[in-house]
């Protein structure tokens, strides 16, 4: 692909190197600066030089994810895997410009280490890139912008080593210094992790400040039941079937295995004005007949639950269409008899009592919502520090 | 970090090996300041949140807070009303000297306010209530009555209370009218408690019952929605009522 001796391909690893230096640095600091337990921008895109925005759900859901740091238990938020991103990146940038100065006087041991190395971040990309399409559903473009730098790189370290192996006039090098460089690529890699986590602000004070719920129980009513298989922290939950920010939730409580240790009490909350007053206009159109019809699964209230989350593009979709669009989908999956009970007046009284519990326990209107019996979790401590909060108030769950 | 010095031959006086040696500290000494740099960086961008985590929010954004309804119809005079014959007639009152329902001088007192001023302030609920009406001398719910209150009372949406205001006929004397209104507030709630199942029913249902001395309706109000919309409607058979309503007010 490359003339022998050519400079281009060390050239191309610079300026990969530099691309995934610059989108792993957005990545972590978007993800450094909701340490401060506030809504941020998020940068979203694969154009370099693109600023962050609030328009960024599929990196949100990717930060969010339990794939985006280590040691979520031990971290508020977790240490995000971006941060070694940008310190191998930084190594792969200095080894790169060593590459492209010294041209024909790097060793053949030089490019040799530098293709096995270089493919590495495109290894780990692949791996996240897979994650990405098949646990995520959604490909973040930040994230997309490190894969093509890792590709880049990878192209460029291997077209080095192909275009000088048969060099015999290239310097012998010692094998001293492999060791060496690898020692440099552990610390560069592992550097601003050490210092994130060594910086990174205490939590614990804030994770208890938000507040507690004053009746805990439905008056003349009763919640959903989801009780997971080994359950050992009653929970309970406001959701509107309809909302995204609810099915990511869900989805993390379902992937990171939590929801099987929760006994929860579930009430719906639909942010529709159909049936819900405390709003003005509907947030989530069609969400009062797809409560309707949690409550109306009974015993099969958490599959009808998944189901409004699994279809809720399609949902949503079908409840700005009109009701009948709507009810359709529910007899089609769920039968005519749920229809019926959907239909039913009671139905309508029990979601009624539902959003009075709300209204009554003046709870914040948004969803959703946590508590870890009357304790309330605050809403940055059921996204990116849902595993630290849960460490620190029921420790049992993730045991 | 790339310390290769690498023993090569030489290409000309000072050329290769000083060519290497240099590339490899260029790469050292970037390397060490890529690391320092991203070091610093990470340092900066935690400080930051640091420091946003302890100052207040500047522009905190609002978030709503879930409540009853309040609507426009809640001005100061109604709530006065509303809260008066909460407190005099039960609602509000708990435990075990908590009273059901407001006899007519129970409202002549408290309400403290004219007859037509009092029914002005139902008048906006005209829309969102009823008009249960009843045979002369009889407290029996009939089937259109039963079938309206059913429908008033499953409109509940964000209402905290729901006011039923029984008459008795204009005509008769003052103690048996008075008691047939009782009754005839007493059958509404009795059909509430059975259709609702509620067992604090009484903590959203405020009666009152007046006789034909205070607060009698005028023939318009005979456009209201009433229980039975084909017969003939004046004064006298709009008072042998129950008027009834969610009320979307807090207080």
């Amino acid at each position: 692909m490359f003339s022998r001796g050519s400079k281009v391909p060390a050239a191309v690893a610079l300026v990969a190197s530099g691309l995934g230096l610059l989108f792993s640095s957005n990545s972590t600091a978007d993800y450094a600066a909701h340490l401060d337990r506030r809504l941020h921008n998020v940068h979203c895109s694969f154009i370099p030089g693109m600023p962050a925005t609030n328009e960024a759900e599929p990196c949100r859901v990717a930060m969010y994810s339990p794939f985006s740091a280590l040691l979520k238990d031990q971290y508020w938020g977790g240490i995000p895997i971006s941060l070694f991103a940008l310190g191998a990146f930084g190594f792969f940038a200095a080894f790169s410009l060593y590459v492209l100065l010294a041209g024909e006087r790097a060793s053949r041991r030089t490019l040799a280490f530098f293709a096995a190395i270089g493919v590495t971040p495109l290894l780990v990309s692949l791996v996240m890139f897979t994650i990405s399409l098949t646990q995520l559903g959604h490909l973040c473009l930040t994230c997309v912008g490190i894969y093509i730098s890792s590709a880049l790189l990878a192209a460029g370290a291997v077209g080095a080593w192909l275009g000088g192996r048969d060099e015999t006039t290239r310097p012998a090098l010692s094998l001293v210094l492999v060791p060496a460089w690898l020692a440099a690529l552990g610390i560069t890699t592992l550097a601003p992790a050490i210092v994130y986590a060594a910086s990174m602000p205490d939590e614990r004070p804030y994770i208890t400040q938000c507040g507690e719920i004053k009746q805990p129980k439905i008056k003349g009513d009763s919640p959903v039941k989801i009780t997971g298989a080994r359950p050992v922290q009653p929970t309970m939950l406001f959701e509107d079937p309809l909302c995204p920010t609810c099915k990511a939730f869900h989805d993390r409580l379902v992937s990171e295995n939590i929801i099987e240790k929760l006994d929860i009490d579930l009430v719906l909350f639909p942010l529709d004005s159909e049936c819900n007053w405390m709003l003005d206009q509907p947030l989530h159109p069609g969400a009062c007949i797809v409560s309707k019809a949690v409550l109306c699964g009974e015993r099969n209230a958490r599959q009808v639950l998944e189901w409004a989350y699994a279809e809720q593009e399609y949902l949503t979709r079908a409840g700005k269409a009109g009701e009948g669009v709507l009810r359709a989908a529910i007899k089609q999956r769920w039968g005519e008899s749920l229809l019926r009970c959907v239909d039913d007046k009671k139905t309508d009284v029990r979601l009624n009592n539902h959003l009075h519990f709300a209204s009554e326990n003046n709870i914040p209107v948004s969803t959703p919502q946590m508590y870890l019996g009357k304790r309330r979790v605050c809403d940055e401590d059921t996204d990116l520090g849902l595993r630290f909060t849960l460490a620190q108030l029921a420790p049992e769950v993730l045991k | 970090m790339t310390q290769a010095v690498d023993p090569a031959p030489a290409r000309g006086p000072g050329g290769g090996s000083n060519l290497g040696a240099k590339a490899a500290l260029v790469g050292l000494a970037a390397g060490v300041l890529l690391c320092a740099g991203s070091a610093l960086a990470v340092r900066s961008w935690t400080g930051t949140a640091a420091r946003n985590l302890v100052e207040p929010e500047k522009e905190k954004p609002k978030v709503a807070i879930a409540d009853q309804a309040e609507v426009a119809y809640c001005t100061p005079q109604f709530k006065e009303v509303l809260e008066r014959v909460l407190h005099s007639c039960g609602l509000a009152a708990e435990g075990e000297g908590a009273r059901r329902g407001c006899k007519p001088a129970d409202v002549k007192t408290f309400a403290s306010i004219s007859d037509d001023d009092f029914n002005a302030l139902f008048t906006p609920l005209k829309d969102r209530g009823g008009v249960v009406l009843f045979d002369e001398g009889h407290e029996e719910l009939d089937d259109t009555a039963k079938k309206l209150l059913e429908e008033r009372w499953y409109a509940r949406k964000g209402a905290r209370y729901f006011f039923v205001v029984a008459r008795a006929s204009k005509t008769g004397s003052v103690s048996k009218n008075n008691a047939l209104s009782h009754r005839r507030a007493n059958s509404v709630m009795f059909f509430l408690s059975q259709l609702s199942g509620d067992p604090e029913i009484e903590q959203k249902v405020g009666l009152l019952w007046l006789g034909n001395e205070f607060a009698q309706l005028s023939k318009e109000y005979c456009a209201w929605p009433r229980s039975r919309p084909d017969e003939k409607c004046d004064e006298e058979p709009i008072n042998r009522s129950a008027f009834v309503s969610w009320v979307d007010c807090r207080l």
